[in-house]
């Protein structure tokens, strides 16, 4: 063997190939965890129960793809746009330069509905409906050129859809143009633990059309809540399947993986 | 041995280029030992980090002005006063909410580290004793062994106090494990 091959360092990846372009979440716990990021246009669902985090790493997302140049779109399913955005005033990792700039763009849902005329009585799209706001969808990404998308939450658009069929549908043609623009994008997920199993979504329909899966939850350790995450799948990336702890501070999200024998008493996940 | 004696040991491990340190201080005067090597290190120009697991930050920082240390770049991560319902304000120090979130320490750190300005660094960590209060043996062995790492991939010079009186077999042989050098044990 050639003196020069000796010092070429092996490649362990038993994977092998080429990674693919990945969406750099500037989370540095986060990017550490995916591999460099989220493959671009892969659609992410982040399920996770109450006060797990999921809405601010949803937006430390967006903003850090807005400070870096992209332009980043929020839908508000389950609160108005405007208490939205009085929310981001507490963060200080946020700058109201990026909404002002159009960077940072958030739409309520109920206002599209409004504007497309599918608000219904009962709550429930017709198959018609679900064509217009999937359009309605396909037209924000396009004409504005979003790169990062974020829907709070799938769960409440999906509660709209008559049944289990139209979500995998719905989810499926949803992933299908957002893939095709390469639009990364995150679908929260709101779950619940019963008898100490998190499910990934209320449905249990999103998990399998999603390209990615991070589940997010709360630990309890002696009475207290820890937030934790762990990435359950992504596709197109090689990543961590280790549970993690998360911490909201000042700067933005902070991860450290989680002490194993701490994790005693914790929930389980499924 | 003496503290004067223990902060000789500790600079001359610093110089030798050590990474980890696990300090072992009398019960009887463990607290004034942990402000005297303090004091003697923030006077060698080094910058630091303070974790406290046994009594308030604030207190530290009175003893440390008293004893006439430079507080410039000094930094706290508090697991005391929260807990207690203490003085929670103030900009230097980082609080947890609950001594049983260890790994919360480690983030914190990291916090802090990127605001030290001083080249040499240290973390001082008062006590491991401490957080035995809450923590279970094997939750504090796997504990002081990330935290031991992360701070050799950190490169910041990190004591581990320990009071000696309370130090059983089994802590003091994964602190021995860990550490370049054991102090004072």
């Amino acid at each position: 063997m050639a003196k020069k091959d000796l010092a070429k360092p092996v490649n362990l990846d038993p994977r092998g190939g080429r990674p693919r372009e990945k969406c750099v979440t500037y989370i540095e716990g986060i990017d550490r965890i995916l591999n460099g990021g989220i493959p671009v246009g892969n659609i992410v669902l982040l399920a996770g129960t109450v006060g797990s985090g999921k809405t601010t790493l949803a937006m430390e997302f967006l903003i850090n793809g807005a400070k870096n140049g992209e332009t980043c779109c929020y839908i508000s399913v389950t609160e108005p746009s405007s208490k939205m955005l009085s929310n981001l005033q507490t963060y200080g990792f946020f700058d109201d330069s990026l909404v002002k700039e159009g960077r940072l763009n958030i739409f309520d849902l109920t206002v599209i509905n409004d504007r497309l005329g599918v608000e219904r009585l009962d709550g429930t799209y017709t198959a018609k409906d679900m064509e217009a706001l999937l359009g309605a969808f396909e037209d924000i990404v396009d004409e504005l050129g979003v790169t990062r998308l974020v829907v709070d939450s799938i769960t409440a658009v999906c509660y709209q859809l008559p049944d289990r069929g139209s979500i995998r549908n719905f989810i499926f043609r949803l992933s299908q143009f957002l893939s095709t623009f390469g639009c990364t994008t995150m679908l929260i997920s709101e779950t619940v633990v019963d008898s100490n199993v998190q499910t990934y979504s209320i449905f249990g329909v999103e998990e399998a059309v999603a390209d990615g899966v991070v589940l997010m939850g709360n630990i309890v350790r002696q009475g207290d809540l820890l937030r934790s995450l762990q990435v359950v799948k992504m596709r197109g990336a090689k990543h961590s399947r280790a549970r993690h702890l998360i911490e909201l501070t000042p700067v933005g999200l902070a991860v450290v993986p989680l002490l194993k024998w701490g994790q005693d008493g914790g929930q389980a996940f499924t | 041995m003496n503290i004067a004696d223990i902060a000789k040991s500790v600079i001359k491990s610093i110089n030798n280029g050590d990474t980890l340190a696990s300090i072992g201080l009398p019960a009887a005067n463990f607290h004034e030992g942990t402000v005297q090597l303090a004091t003697v290190l923030l006077g060698k120009k080094l910058g630091g980090i303070y974790i406290t697991t046994s009594r308030p930050s604030s207190h530290i920082v009175t003893e440390l002005e008293e004893a006439k240390a430079n507080l410039s770049d000094l930094y706290f991560v508090d697991l005391v006063s929260m807990t207690v319902g203490g003085n929670t304000d103030d900009a230097r120090t980082l609080f947890i909410e609950s001594p049983t979130m260890l790994e919360s320490i480690l983030l914190n750190i990291t916090l802090l580290e990127r605001r030290l300005k001083s080249k040499r660094r240290f973390v001082l960590f008062d006590s491991i004793n401490g957080l035995s209060i809450y923590s279970e043996p094997k939750v504090l062995r796997e504990f002081i062994n990330v935290l031991g790492n992360s701070m050799r991939i950190k490169e910041i010079y990190s004591m581990l106090l320990t009071v000696k009186e309370q130090t059983d077999e089994e802590l003091a042989a994964a602190l021995e494990l860990l550490s370049d050098t054991m102090i004072g044990v």
